[in-house]
């Protein structure tokens, strides 16, 4: 029963989950944690701890082969192939290397993600320039990505992933590319989001950004969760 | 929610990134189903054509140049008494004469060493049976008739003709299922081009959560696009070749092979089944290539 209101309380809740690649490289093992509505969660541990691994699954990139994920109350490995896209709105996804179309705009690549989900146009106009406004791209709208700045870029790529207002947004070290600055700069970004009442995790190896938000941070080491702890502290 | 308009602008965008292979491939679909449906052409004339001959069939009936009128009357009255011929023309030696001057008006010198006294008068008999026995036994009573010369029966130039013709209508058929073969790998390789060069716009499509019909989509709408240009390129040239093939047969004084021409609804209904064949190509290539290189 506790379990149960657990689920329904918790926006995402792993149960014993493992992912084992090819059959021999332990990625992850026996995971279990849950995170609430509206909570912001930095996921840390060295290079590959399974940190990616685990957004992955939450996104459902990859399925784990043992345990079960539960996000939004829905259990997700054993979603059909043709129900991912819905679990993608809810989730958005933000990318070390951005992922930006290059032969499109600013603006085109937030309208891309509204226009694929099957938005009309005029909402297109409507919900992108606010957006682009908050992420403070609004005197760039028509600029290519490589005439951005790495830290614009990420901020692109922020924006397209909360275009939909996912409830979820996963970051997968967000800020591994950019400057100290340029990160405080998307870390404000992604609290002025989180106090919308998104739900963040974002994954991270940069202790400085970590010790100075004071949040929830869930460590992993070799696929181990060793630290899960309220306004935790991260030592690299 | 679906938006027709970002799919048919995907669709527009893929076909103008791959302008060349798809005028490759629609020129492609383009002479396949020219073949093919001049193969169906072939084919619906030699029936029509098979059809006329056995229903309008006609011997002829040759007098010898110098045949007395007793002798013309007396088969003139075997013509009248015989219940299995439905009616008859009479060619005397001047209206042979002139239809000997236009079958062979560009031979003039051939023309100019005959006289109408030359040419044999005729007896156009158009039977009531059809079936080809029974034609060649009215025509052959008429054979032992004093003044006869010989009575012609066009049975075996029909039946070469129709032999001719039908293997004219396989060569054809053959050529044109390869060709439409090749050209549906091509659709199907042009959209797979598309798809590899449209790799990113996929990946990003997938993770921000656009259904796999959303993806798919455009590239089979180009698929059909192309298989349905080629299709509607083709209907012009079927009409073409109608109608090349009745100025042809146009110069054939027997009129034998101008039953094979086939009217403007025939080839029509043809033109289109041809074009809904482009379609459905396109439509199979690209659920294919989708199916096979789209990993949704």
């Amino acid at each position: 029963m506790a379990c149960l209101v657990r689920r329904l309380v918790s926006m995402i809740e792993l149960d014993g989950v493992t992912k084992i690649y090819k059959g021999e490289v332990l990625a992850l093992y026996n995971i279990s944690c849950a995170i609430a509505k509206g909570d912001f969660v930095f996921l840390v541990g060295p290079s590959g701890s399974g940190k990616s691994t685990l957004l992955k699954l939450l996104h459902r990139q990859e399925k784990a082969d043992h345990g079960s994920i539960w996000i939004a109350g829905r259990e997700i490995g054993s979603l059909p192939k043709a129900r991912v896209p819905r679990l993608r709105r809810i989730v958005g996804c933000i990318f070390q290397d951005y992922k930006l179309l290059p032969n499109k705009t600013v603006v085109e690549n937030v309208a891309f993600a509204l226009e694929v989900t099957g938005s009309p146009r005029s909402a297109v106009a409507e919900k992108v320039h606010p957006l682009l406004e908050l992420v403070g791209l609004s005197r760039k709208l028509h600029s290519y990505p490589n005439e951005l700045s790495g830290g614009e870029q990420q901020r692109v790529s922020i924006a397209r992933a909360f275009v939909n207002r996912p409830p979820i947004l996963l970051a997968d070290e967000p800020t591994g590319n950019l400057d100290p600055d340029t990160s405080l700069g998307i870390m404000r970004i992604l609290d002025e989001i989180n106090r919308r009442g998104t739900t963040i995790l974002m994954a991270t190896h940069d202790s400085g950004l970590v010790n100075h938000a004071r949040r929830r941070v869930i460590r992993l080491d070799k696929g181990r969760l060793v630290q899960d702890q309220a306004q935790g502290q991260y030592h690299a | 929610m679906f938006s027709f308009g970002f799919i048919f602008r995907e669709t527009r965008n893929n076909l103008r990134w791959n302008i060349t292979l798809v005028l490759a491939t629609v020129v492609a679909v383009w002479v396949s189903l020219t073949l093919f449906g001049a193969s169906l052409i072939i084919r619906e004339g030699v029936q029509q054509a098979t059809q006329r001959w056995q229903g309008g069939i006609e011997f002829i009936v040759f007098m010898n140049p110098d045949a007395t009128e007793d002798q013309l009357v007396a088969v003139e009255a075997g013509l009248s008494e015989n219940p299995e011929v439905e009616s008859w023309d009479f060619f005397d030696k001047n209206q042979s004469y002139n239809e000997f001057v236009t079958a062979f008006s560009n031979q003039p010198e051939l023309v100019d060493s005959v006289t109408p006294e030359d040419l044999p008068p005729s007896f156009r008999v158009r039977p009531t049976v059809t079936n080809s026995e029974a034609i060649e036994a009215v025509a052959n009573s008429f054979n032992a008739r004093p003044g006869v010369r010989l009575v012609s029966l066009p049975l075996d130039a029909i039946r070469v003709l129709q032999e001719n013709t039908r293997q004219i209508s396989v060569f054809v058929l053959v050529l044109s299922v390869v060709v439409l073969i090749a050209a549906l790998m091509l659709i199907a390789n042009t959209i797979r081009t598309a798809i590899f060069a449209r790799r990113q716009d996929i990946e990003v499509m997938k993770l921000v959560g656009a259904s796999n019909w959303y993806i798919r989509l455009p590239f089979m709408m180009e698929g059909v696009i192309q298989g349905l240009l080629g299709g509607l390129l083709a209907v012009p040239m079927l009409f073409l070749m109608n109608d090349l093939l009745a100025g042809f047969v146009e110069e054939d004084f027997l009129a034998l092979l101008r039953s094979l021409v086939l009217d403007g609804g025939a080839v029509g209904g043809i033109a289109m089944m041809v074009t809904g064949i482009g379609a459905a190509m396109g439509a199979m290539a690209s659920l294919f290539a989708t199916g096979r290189f789209l990993d949704v």
